[in-house]
């Protein structure tokens, strides 16, 4: 294919997903326990424990473990000075391109997570779409924000 | 036309009128399920009506515009003062209608339309007469005229006026009997005696014809037949009102729209909104061959979704568009050669139609039997979906266009170009990328939101010529490479 977008995104980015991983699979771990907790109360056969616990232990493998890393290192993204180019999925390859003068506006977010690891996320968003670069280093984010706001402004055509 | 001016009286009873269709709902609930007290009601309904009709009058008496220094300057609110100026520039189109209360005294509803204006129309007149209604248009299209050609002369001619399209009765006819109205008007249908079903007591009326029903199956089914038929009679005499003396004309670089016959609608856009254009050929209308031809503009809001995909010839031989529009779109090039995907293609396509259809249809064959074997009608109608999907798939990139055709169910054509497409996405999934093979999604505006199209495996060679096509930084020295 053609020439690939280079950037990654911070290492710490996956450290983040990790927690969040982690915070989905507590709801898978809540559902277990109950499933866990009503079959000792009502003597239910022994192996839906042993279920229960498999997909929780499954669950957790996938989300914290499986899915970031491929996210991680599947996501690039490149600023140019024309367009910007994102590329990203875990089982679906999707390469985006947004030209500079299709950009309307330019936000960055930080949570508390990303907060704590100081990073922040970028969304461009376009007249009809909104993209995301996620967690960035917050300079770095700062910087690009401004970069494409700078670059944006060009725009004069209509819509 | 600087001095504030007010809308027609009449305004003050269309807003009691709406109101009060709003509280219809919390009104009859208060009614049905309320207390006993017949007096209590009585006083709080007639005070409702009161405060209503004042709220009413008071939301005219402050409502003023005017037209002053580029702007449309509105002011209003009761309690709170609000001032709403909007830019003439920023005007994407205005969208005149003609409502029951509005014809008698020769009056029109205007809807300003703004890009991206969210939820509503960013600006609603109610009434004002006809001829205010011509000034301001000609006061915006000259403004808008003059800030477009700043440059150039302006030229003091008439405006000529081209009759693009007409419908003819023929065509109508054809139009209403063919749209997918039927199903709007049955599901309805069905709504309505759902939602009063513990209102009416339908098994006190039905009980008598307990011994009807199971007199036989025959009558249900001529029953059933009959409704279906008046639900696709009432659609038909609805889209003939809605369409009736549907025209589209160009008037200088815009394009103005009218139908209707009870209500008038007139709709303006000028021909630099148009964002991309869909040729739509749904499953009866195609084999006859014919189609519709939709325009997205950049105008409209959320819940005016029709002023956002603007419908441009209703119903039209697919062969004759490039002939009608040519002239006056010149921009597009409606050219229905379009390439189409590998062979290899196709299996995906039958894999993708069949994924979540087989193993339910064999569920139902193991549990259900003997009756679960339908299912294998529903198995062959995935398969030939799947196969027609396959067909009918296709792109095309010609100098600044990007053509794609894909079927959901109805088959979509969309032409979009380059400088109006706002982002371009090429997907693979692991599946895709062992055949090379990929998907293309193109984005261009809509209203507030986004449209285009997406057209799935084609061979990743061509996916990349699209994507490398639009891309703005390579885009010079591939361009030479063709």
């Amino acid at each position: 294919m053609i020439m690939e977008p280079q950037k990654r995104i911070s290492s710490k980015g996956l450290i983040v997903w990790r927690i969040y991983g982690a915070i989905h699979s507590f709801f898978v771990l809540l559902v277990a326990g109950g499933a866990i907790a009503l079959t000792i109360i009502f003597d239910w056969p022994i192996w839906i424990i042993g279920v229960a616990l498999l997909v929780f232990a499954l669950c957790a493998y996938v989300f914290i473990v499986l899915i970031p890393t491929i996210r991680w290192k599947r996501w690039r993204y490149e600023v140019r000075e024309n367009e910007i180019e994102l590329q990203h999925g875990v089982f679906v390859m999707k390469r985006t391109l947004v030209p500079m003068i299709r950009v309307q506006h330019v936000d960055t977010q930080q949570g508390p997570i990303l907060r704590k690891y100081q990073l922040a996320t970028i969304t461009v968003s376009t007249a009809a779409t909104v993209h995301e670069i996620p967690a960035l280093e917050v300079d770095e984010a700062e910087e690009l924000r401004f970069f494409i706001s700078k670059l944006a402004r060009v725009a004069d055509e209509d819509v | 036309m600087s001095e504030p001016r007010r809308l027609h009286p009449i305004s003050a009873v269309i807003n009691c009128l709406k109101q009060l269709k709003d509280l219809l709902i919390p009104f009859l609930v208060f009614v049905v399920f309320g207390s006993k007290n017949g007096l209590f009601q009585l006083i709080v309904s007639v005070g409702i009506i009161v405060i209503v009709l004042i709220a009413g009058i008071l939301t005219w008496l402050r409502f003023t515009y005017r037209l002053e220094e580029g702007e449309l300057r509105i002011e209003y609110g009761v309690f709170v003062r609000k001032k709403r100026y909007i830019p003439f520039e920023r005007i994407q189109s205005l969208d005149l209608s003609e409502g029951i209360l509005q014809r008698p005294f020769n009056l029109v509803k205007v809807k300003v339309e703004t890009a991206g204006s969210g939820g509503e129309a960013e600006a609603v007149l109610t009434a004002i007469s006809k001829a205010e209604a011509d000034s301001i248009q000609q006061v915006l299209t000259s403004a808008q005229q003059a800030s477009f050609n700043e440059n150039e002369e302006f030229n003091q001619e008439k405006p000529k006026e081209e009759i693009v399209y007409k419908i003819t009765f023929k065509q109508l006819l054809l139009l209403s009997s063919t749209s997918g109205g039927v199903g709007v008007v049955i599901s309805a249908v069905f709504a309505f005696i759902f939602q009063f079903e513990e209102v009416i007591p339908y098994e006190k009326i039905f009980s008598g014809l307990e011994d009807v029903i199971s007199s036989g199956v025959m009558m249900i089914s001529f029953l059933v037949l009959i409704g279906f038929f008046i639900a696709w009679a009432v659609a038909l005499i609805g889209m003939m009102l809605k369409y009736s003396d549907f025209t589209v004309k160009k008037v200088d670089e815009d394009l103005i729209i009218t139908r209707g016959l009870l209500e008038k609608r007139q709709l303006t856009i000028p021909l630099y909104r148009i964002q991309a254009i869909r040729i739509s050929e749904n499953l009866v209308r195609q084999p006859l061959g014919l189609g519709t031809v939709y325009m997205e503009s950049a105008g409209g809001s959320l819940e005016n979704a029709e002023s956002a995909r603007v419908m441009l010839l209703p119903i039209v031989k697919s062969k004759e568009i490039m002939g009608i529009l040519s002239p006056y779109i010149p921009d597009y090039c409606f050219d229905p050669v379009i390439k189409p995907l590998p062979n290899r293609a196709l299996r995906r396509y039958l894999f993708r139609g069949l994924v979540v259809i087989l193993p339910l249809a064999v569920l139902a064959m193991i549990f259900f039997s003997p009756w679960g074997y339908l299912s294998i009608l529903f198995i062959l109608l995935a398969i030939v979906l799947s196969y027609f999907k396959y067909r009918d798939a296709g792109w095309k990139v010609d100098d600044q266009q990007l053509s794609l055709r894909y079927r959901s169910i109805i088959r979509n054509t969309v032409y979009m170009k380059r400088n109006r497409i706002q982002t371009v996405s090429v997907r693979e999934s692991y599946f895709q990328n062992k055949k090379d093979l990929a998907s293309i999604e193109a984005t261009a505006m809509s209203g507030t939101g986004g449209t285009g199209g997406l057209v799935a495996d084609l061979e990743k060679k061509d996916a990349c010529v699209i994507y490398q096509w639009y891309s703005y930084t390579k885009s010079e020295e591939f361009l030479k490479e063709i």
